[in-house]
């Protein structure tokens, strides 16, 4: 339940960022926003990866992961 | 320009662009978004300095050196059909169009082939931080090609940045500024290059998925899974955004592509309550949509981000080209006028008084007696005013569905990678194989996106080259019938045996998987440190 929870405020959050984005965007600033945003991407993405690792070492501490 | 135009090499002629067009970007989204999908991973590798990454961005590197050798030989090709089915285009506006396309050449595709290289031959000759800065620099690359073609494309869609001159009969450069930052050409790089984000984190997200599946090393599958979500969940977001720009940006510049993308056949006032078709059968003939199912008040604010802007139909957009259209008949006679004569100043006065209507004169070249403007008289004109008029829609059935199949595959996927993101961030992937079996489906979803994507912005424009001033008619080199269809099944062999070669070398590496070597304690081998064999031509064995 806590989990689905957390999906569907995950989602309302993406989708409002997603209306914010389509109601501002119009003739932005496009080519700037790709070096933001594609930074932003490659950040995000790279921590995500890097959090898996310390899930692992946690679930490690705890002997369950086979990883 | 007197010389009869055959509209059979014409149409000949865009079969064989679209062909070649569509076939080479299935190669392109993805090294757009792989190539920074790499470079992604090997950050966490040269960060963190854990082995698991460096294997990670040398295994899928692998896959990426094969799209990239046959994307880059789809591509070369296709510059020179400008020259060689495209003559009068190239004449028309080849200053302009030239220049990007010199720049993409000369600069980012070179930065982006020596790059590739090194990338691929040089783990063992550098350092990780200099081999990461090489990554990074083949992503920008990548897409700094990219860019300059979308900016090439951007002037089709909305020439700025240059003018028509009556002495040379040719575009020239006003400005070269307003080449590049032209909106269409910014909000259409964005979306192009996050398509292919999307792509590339499709395709990596859904290889994993079969890894998981059929429990393939799980280490590389379970880590690469977890950054392509992330990586596609912002990046559909992005599409999307730039999705709906491109939307708004075509609004203003082509409201002819913009009423077939939506099949509006009728203007409505009622901005307020105007219905935005869900799914609609438009009908050419019968001017209107067989059947459709609309939603109100959605309309207006989500084309024009506006609650009171009118968004003309094609009824009255065919009425509105008509005044145009015979100015642009005067113009092109005066333009004649003043090509056989450049004394002649009042001919050359009356062009430059109806120049900016030039192209509809043009367009209307297709539907004069003989094609010979002067001809056009009295009696025939309404006549040929309603042809001409009725050519400058495009074909609103295609422009309707290939719209709607990629916002629908856009949605979808939006869906899919947060689906997917929330299950690993919260490590129960494996939990959901029917969730794997989808991912991995889904595979060629961003691929269909593109490529109705390029038909929506291409047969949109129809039936322009260049949107108002060249038409597709006028565009195409006069090559004989024999020569088109000889060069068109050529073209398409070719190139089948290049999509045959991909899908066979994707498949056949990508079931093999990544090595295992290191977990006997050997160095990560995959793609690396390979002097003078490419990376993915090594053998590769696999454990599961
Ligand atoms: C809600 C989602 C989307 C919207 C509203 C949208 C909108 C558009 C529009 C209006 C065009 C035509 C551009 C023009 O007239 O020049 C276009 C083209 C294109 N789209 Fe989309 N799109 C969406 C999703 C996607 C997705 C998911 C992909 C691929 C992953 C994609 C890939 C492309 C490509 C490759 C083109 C052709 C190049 C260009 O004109 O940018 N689109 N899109």
């Amino acid at each position: 339940m806590k989990g689905l929870l957390t999906f569907i405020t995950g989602f309302v959050i993406l989708a409002f960022a997603l209306f914010l984005a389509v109601i501002t965007g119009d003739y932005g600033p496009w080519y700037f926003a790709w070096l933001v945003g594609t930074t932003m991407i490659v950040l995000i993405s790279a921590s995500g990866a890097a959090m898996f690792d310390r899930q692992d070492e946690e679930l490690n501490q705890k002997g369950i992961s086979s990883r | 320009m007197d010389m009869l135009i055959n509209p059979t090499v014409v149409e000949l002629s865009r079969l064989q662009f679209a062909l070649t067009a569509l076939y080479h970007f299935l190669f392109v989204p993805l090294t757009l978004g792989l190539t920074f999908i790499l470079a992604t991973m090997e950050t966490v590798y040269v960060v963190t300095g854990k082995q698991i990454y460096k294997e990670m961005t040398q295994f899928w590197g692998k896959l990426f050196a094969i799209n990239f050798a046959l994307g880059v030989a789809t591509g070369l090709t296709m510059e020179f059909e400008f020259g060689t089915n495209w003559s009068m285009y190239s004449h028309f506006v080849g200053d302009i169009f030239g220049t990007p396309l010199a720049i993409e050449g000369l600069m980012a595709f070179f930065m982006e082939s020596t790059f590739v290289g090194v990338m691929f031959f040089g783990w063992d000759r550098m350092s990780p931080k200099a081999h990461l800065v090489v990554t990074y620099l083949v992503a920008l690359g990548s897409n700094l090609s990219a860019l300059w073609i979308l900016i090439a494309n951007g002037f089709m869609q909305d020439p700025r940045g240059g003018t028509f001159d009556p002495n040379t009969m040719r575009m020239q450069f006003t400005s070269f500024v307003g080449l590049i930052f032209n909106p269409d050409a910014q909000a259409k790089f964005v979306h192009t290059s996050i398509a292919g984000f999307v792509t590339g984190s499709m395709f990596v997200m859904a290889v994993s998925a079969y890894y998981l599946l059929t429990k393939k090393r799980r280490d590389i599958a379970l880590r690469s899974f977890r950054l392509a979500a992330i990586f596609g969940v912002i990046s559909t977001v992005g599409v999307i955004t730039l999705g709906d720009a491109l939307g708004y940006i075509d609004a203003h510049a082509q409201p002819t592509k913009l009423a077939a993308m939506e099949a509006i056949w009728e203007t409505n006032p009622h901005t307020v309550s105007a219905s935005w078709n869900l799914i609609a059968f438009p009908s050419r003939t019968e001017q209107k949509n067989v059947f459709e199912i609309g939603i109100p008040y959605v309309l207006t604010p989500l084309l024009t981000h506006s609650e009171d802007t009118v968004i003309p139909g094609i009824k009255n957009l065919e009425q509105d080209a008509k005044p145009h259209i015979e100015n642009g008949i005067k113009a092109m006679i005066a333009l004649k006028a003043y090509n056989a004569d450049h004394n002649d100043t009042a001919a050359l006065a009356t062009f430059k008084q109806y120049e900016k209507d030039m192209g509809y004169g043009f367009l209307a070249k297709e539907f004069a007696p003989d094609q010979d403007l002067a001809k056009v008289n009295a009696s025939n004109l309404p006549s040929v005013l309603d042809k001409t008029a009725k050519a400058t829609i495009p074909n609103v059935w295609v422009e309707f569905w290939a719209f709607r199949l990629m916002v629908a595959a856009g949605f979808f996927m939006l869906v899919l990678f947060a689906f997917a993101a929330y299950y690993s961030l919260k490590n129960e992937i494996e939990k959901h194989p029917l969730f794997l079996k989808i991912a991995l489906w889904s595979v060629p979803l961003p691929w269909i996106a593109c490529e109705f994507g390029w038909i929506t912005a291409e047969n949109g424009r129809q039936p322009w080259t260049v949107y108002g001033w060249l038409p597709t008619f006028v565009s195409a080199s006069s090559h004989s019938v024999s020569y088109m269809i000889f060069s068109l099944i050529g073209f398409v062999l070719l190139y089948s045996t290049f999509i045959a070669a991909e899908l066979y070398l994707m498949f056949k590496y990508a079931r093999l998987g990544p090595q295992e070597s290191h977990h006997h304690g050997e160095e990560p081998a995959a793609g690396g440190g390979m002097a003078g064999k490419p990376a993915f031509a090594k053998s590769s064995m696999n454990r599961s």
